[in-house]
């Protein structure tokens, strides 16, 4: 027990550490480029607006926010300290809203869909890997490389394909958005049927991409799995060919939840720029407005909330692996 | 060495994906110098649909006019009368001519028509707005011509203005493709700056894969360094190095590659400056799995006995280990180009992809796409071939890579 | 009359390696066991001593295949019976197995009471899980094993630990026959000997009826069964009492194998050490004739040519040879 909580505790830490450089990053990455990066961004913000209260608006906001005139360590301590209050400035693009409430709006959204996207995706695709492993014939030769193929297309990529087919064409889906055009967010029924009218593709899209990668690793393992010597052991006590079906992928869907985690920064990449494809109102979107509005700040919060939603759940499925895999424990014992 | 080689051609997995990737790159290569237009060249206008376009004076003045034995009267009928248009002339028919809908059957084209003739008056259509009504005296007048056996008459103006009739063509006359003079083929039609897709895909194919080549050789560069040093030197370099690779590993390298591309700026961002960005931000992976390979290598016999013989550093590296790793290495490599393409059609879709007038690649293409609207303009030529090339492009080069992996890595094999 | 715990007539097997070709590893097999009893199967690696001791139980699956012969549990005949019947009714209950790598064959993920649980379940649906711990503690400790290892999953256990685990799990049901494939090679001295011990206490206490025990160490059979057969490319070429088997093997290969072992046993030590000369023939392909005539120093032209039937001499001994017994005894004591 006690090798457990110094695992975690060191888990913890680490994912602390790396937030902490990650907000460090995101701070330095656009100050290492040559020129004044406040001076560009003002420019960047001014480009579009003619209105000079605005511009002045601007021009005060970022010296405040950015503290124009101090040292690069200060202008940092500023940064974090903003950081801290839960202030990521205002939007140029969408002024005069704040950059927390944009994110704020769209987060719920991104939320909503990747995850369960990402779930369905992982537990379709070890289901696939661990029949193409187990029967073998049709599954493992026909359906598992049909997914193989259609997982290396990138999600957004897939999803024009989707969009132009399903919806353009068949009419089976909306063309995009989150909810119907002419509706106002609310908790009626019809919202939320519109909502999840418009939610099944990019669901189906994010989900077929995410099921043949998953399928080949939980493939290999079960066959490892298959071949190892407690299956033919509990088969001579007696035991159940399904019960032994449920040890194996147990015990081979252990790994892939690493895996999972191993994997999560670049899916997490794909399908942010596949709610894009679809105007779906999550980060994704928000980021592609953040970046052809010149908005700055935005883009800013949009990565940085990217990045801690990715290390939030690194850090879940690391600790989830800890609980569930015996064998985790016991070399925490060890040491 | 020979032998392994051989070994990796006998490999089905890799075969197929070397085939598939020679094919793409040497269609990247060919087909620019064979095509009459260069890859940026506006030769069209904005989405024309794929297929041969012919001049239409060359084709009415052509004096090879044949007589062919077909009805083009029907087909031109058919082509004309689509389902949409059969269901405007059903809604006509109802709303202002008050025929019941049950008599009306858009199938059966005969009554349809003679329905039509004996019903419409552009008088009949009241309370409809000015484009509805023009919109009906332009079918009508479609369906008259189709009525009057198709037959035009082309006339030149003499010096005084007036017409006079050079010819009479009816609608059985044809003319050989092969006789135009002036035709232009857009086998997968253009996009929306008037280019040639198939040309433009040509040249797109090739500056994608020089950009995944370079930012896989790059991110390959790092990682094996890194790797090498962190496994080999164990100690605190190995702490060191392992914390920054697992760092990079937990941040996404999408976020990272963001923030340097916006940072860089849209001017300087050419296809080689976005190839060293995705260099850049890519090799953790490599590291990881070159540090771990070093790991095994290290303790191994010829490596003890070269250091114990007072060899270098360098070339103990060089000699003892680097031969061990280069299958290891090129599959990574090919693993890295794979996804170096991929992040670069994720930057362009993001708007950060390479900016310049002479290059283009797959993702800008996929930008330029959903920017101006393919999609719902139903020109599927603009990106349906392109994401198809990115999906084959990567599905040949992991095909080569699971190939490579079952002859370098026995126990993999399938049993 | 004795009473049989296991009766084994003609048993042939054969696996299909990976290129389709037939191995036949378990050619004609014949033994006994009386209540009580235990008996050794000795012989070199790819004897056919371990798909020996997978045919044994009656359940086969790929790439073992069944041929023909008889297997009869207590006077029950289960070669014909389906393998869904064997596997509910015999496995584990009448005849249970203790694998060769005791290291893996605990699921790593399981505790070891959940899957006592499971096996006891698939004879017995009733028992409570109550029940079933009652009696896993019982059981453990009687075998003098930890209780607390029923709580821990098996990489938390060493692998001396896990094989005696293994044994115990082996014989929860008080099975008539218990199969041991060579269940203390990997371990060091002082498991092994507790392994032993362990196998002796089954026996003395009632938990097993009957034992095979499965090795390429003779001199550790001596020590542990009651009869020795020695096997060679898959068919049984002696068979007797250990002190007959240990000091007086008749046949030219068991009495090869003895020489070839370093025996500290008391009177073994004059025997000169030699080994066998040659390797054991490819099961794809046995020789015609007697199978060891190609490595014995001994064989005559007709050896190759006729199959040698077994021969019963002394008390319920078998050997397997063209040569007389009387004859072999004087070979041996010229040259030993």
């Amino acid at each position: 027990m006690k090798g457990m909580m110094k695992y975690y505790g060191q888990k913890v830490i680490w994912y602390v550490a790396t937030l902490i450089v990650a907000v460090f990053l995101n701070f330095l990455l656009p100050r290492l480029m040559p020129g004044n990066p406040v001076d560009m961004l003002v420019n960047q913000a001014l480009t579009g607006s003619t209105d000079p209260g605005v511009r002045e608006q601007v021009v005060q906001q970022y010296t405040e926010q950015f503290g124009l005139d101090k040292s690069l360590p200060e202008q940092f301590l500023t940064y974090v300290g903003n950081l801290l209050q839960g202030d990521l400035g205002m939007s140029i693009s969408q002024y005069p809203r704040t950059v927390n409430e944009i994110i704020g709006s769209a987060i719920i959204w991104t939320l909503a869909l990747q995850i369960p996207a990402i779930i369905v995706g992982w537990i379709l695709g070890n289901g696939l890997g661990a029949l193409a492993a187990y029967l073998r014939g049709g599954v493992d030769k026909v359906v598992l490389p049909v997914f193989m193929f259609i997982s290396n297309f990138p999600a957004f990529g897939l999803g024009m394909v989707f969009l132009w087919l399903f919806a353009s064409q068949l009419h089976w889906f909306p063309v995009g958005g989150g909810y119907a055009a002419d509706m106002v967010p609310n908790f009626s029924w019809d919202f939320v049927l519109s909502v999840l009218d418009h939610y099944r593709l990019p669901f189906i899209t994010m989900v077929l991409i995410a099921i043949g990668g998953q399928a080949i690793g939980m493939r290999s393992m079960s066959i490892y799995e298959l071949n190892a010597d407690y299956v033919k052991y509990s088969r001579f006590l007696g035991i159940r060919d399904l019960t032994i079906v449920r040890y194996v992928f147990r015990n081979a869907m252990l790994p892939q939840v690493t895996g999972l985690a191993l994997s999560l920064g670049t899916m997490v990449g794909g399908n942010l720029v596949a709610e894009m494809v679809f105007s779906y109102p999550g980060i994704g979107t928000t980021l592609f407005d953040a970046i052809s509005g010149r908005d700055y700040p935005l883009l800013s919060g949009c990565t940085l909330i990217i990045t801690i939603m990715v290390l939030i759940a690194n850090l879940v499925v690391e600790i989830l692996y800890g609980v569930i895999d015996p064998r985790v424990k016991a070399t925490q014992q060890d040491s | 060495m020979l032998h392994q080689i051989k070994q990796v051609f006998h490999s089905p997995k890799f075969v197929a994906g070397f085939v598939i990737f020679v094919f793409l790159l040497l269609f990247s290569i060919l087909y620019p110098i064979f095509s009459p237009y260069g890859p940026m060249e506006m030769v069209g206008n904005i989405f024309y649909a794929p297929g041969t376009y012919v001049s239409v004076v060359d084709t009415a003045q052509s004096s090879e006019k044949v007589t062919m034995n077909v009805d083009t009267a029907q087909a031109t009928l058919d082509a004309t009368l689509t389902d949409d248009t059969r269901n405007k002339m059903k809604t006509w028919l109802v709303n202002q001519a008050g025929i019941a809908e049950s008599d009306i059957d858009i199938e059966d084209t005969e009554t349809l028509i003679s329905l039509w003739n004996e019903n419409y008056d552009p008088e009949l259509s009241t309370g409809m707005i000015t484009a509805d009504k023009r919109a009906y005296e332009r079918l009508n007048t479609q369906i008259q011509t189709l009525e009057e056996s198709g037959g035009i008459i082309l006339a030149t103006e003499d010096e005084e203005g007036n017409l006079e009739v050079s010819e009479e063509v009816d609608g059985q006359q044809f003319v050989n493709v092969n006789d135009v003079t002036n035709k232009v083929a857009f086998p997968l039609g253009t996009d929306n700056f008037g280019a040639d897709v198939m040309t433009k895909l040509a040249s797109s194919i090739g500056v994608s894969l020089r950009i995944g080549l370079l930012a896989g050789l790059i991110a390959t560069a790092i990682g094996l360094v890194i790797g090498l040093l962190s496994g080999y030197l164990g100690g605190w370099v190995d702490n060191l190095l392992v914390f920054i690779t697992n760092l990079f590993t937990v941040i996404p390298s999408f976020v990272i590659l963001i923030l340097i591309a916006n940072s860089v700026g849209q001017a300087a961002r050419g296809p080689m400056m976005v190839a060293l960005i995705i260099g850049c931000t890519g090799w953790p992976w490599t590291a990881r799995s070159v540090r771990s390979q070093v790991l095994s290598l290290r303790n191994r016999d010829h490596v003890n006995l070269s250091k114990l013989s007072g060899h270098s550093l360098p070339r103990i590296v060089a000699v003892d280990i680097l031969p061990y790793l280069a299958s290891y290495v090129v599959m990574a490599m090919i693993l890295q180009i794979s996804s170096g393409i991929l992040s670069e059609a994720q930057l362009s879709m993001l708007g950060l992809g390479p900016s310049t007038a002479e290059a283009t690649t797959l993702g800008l293409m996929m930008n330029w796409a959903q920017k101006f609207g393919a999609l719902t303009s139903m020109s599927w030529w603009a990106f349906i071939p392109v994401i198809i090339s990115i999906a084959l492009i990567t599905f040949s080069l992991n095909l080569m890579n699971t190939g490579l992996d079952q002859v370098f890595n026995p126990q993999l094999r399938d049993s | 009359m004795a009473k049989y715990m296991l009766e084994v007539n003609k048993l042939k097997t054969k696996y299909v390696t990976r290129l389709k070709e037939d191995v036949y590893a378990v050619d004609g097999v014949s033994l006994k066991i009386e209540e009580g009893k235990s008996l050794g199967i000795a012989g070199e690696s790819g004897c056919g001593k371990s798909t020996l001791a997978l045919s044994l139980m009656g359940y086969y699956f790929a790439p073992l295949h069944y041929i023909s012969g008889d297997i009869i549990i207590d006077g029950v005949n289960i070669s014909g019976m389906k393998p869904d019947k064997i596997r509910k009714n015999i496995l584990g209950n009448e005849i249970a197995y203790i694998p060769q790598a005791a290291m893996n064959a605990l699921n790593p993920t399981q505790k070891i009471i959940r899957f006592i649980e499971d096996v006891i379940h698939v004879h017995d649906k009733s028992m409570s899980k109550k029940d079933i711990y009652d009696m896993a503690v019982e059981r453990f400790r009687i075998l003098g094993l930890p209780p607390e290892v029923l709580q821990k999953h098996a990489v938390e256990l060493s692998g001396g630990m896990k094989q005696r685990t293994v044994i115990a799990i082996s014989t929860i049901l008080s099975p008539k026959v218990l199969i041991a494939d060579e269940p203390s090679s990997a371990l060091d001295v002082t498991s092994q000997k507790m392994v032993i011990k362990m196998m002796r206490e089954l026996m003395e206490k009632g938990f097993i009826k009957s034992m095979i025990f499965i090795t390429h160490e003779l001199p550790l059979l001596y020590n542990v069964t009651d009869d020795i057969m020695v096997m060679y490319a898959g068919q049984i070429v002696e068979k007797g009492t250990a002190k007959e088997m240990v000091f007086d093997p008749v046949h030219p290969y068991s009495k090869g194998l003895m020489g070839s072992i370093i025996v500290p046993e008391e009177g073994t030590r004059d025997i000169k050490l030699e080994a066998i000369p040659g390797t054991p023939p490819n099961l794809k392909h046995p020789p015609a004739g007697c199978r060891f005539a190609p490595r014995c120093k001994y064989a005559k032209p007709e050896c190759k040519l006729f199959e040698i039937p077994e021969k019963d001499f002394d008390n319920e001994r078998m050997y397997r040879c063209i040569y007389d017994v009387d004859y072999l005894k004087e070979v041996y004591g010229r040259n030993g």
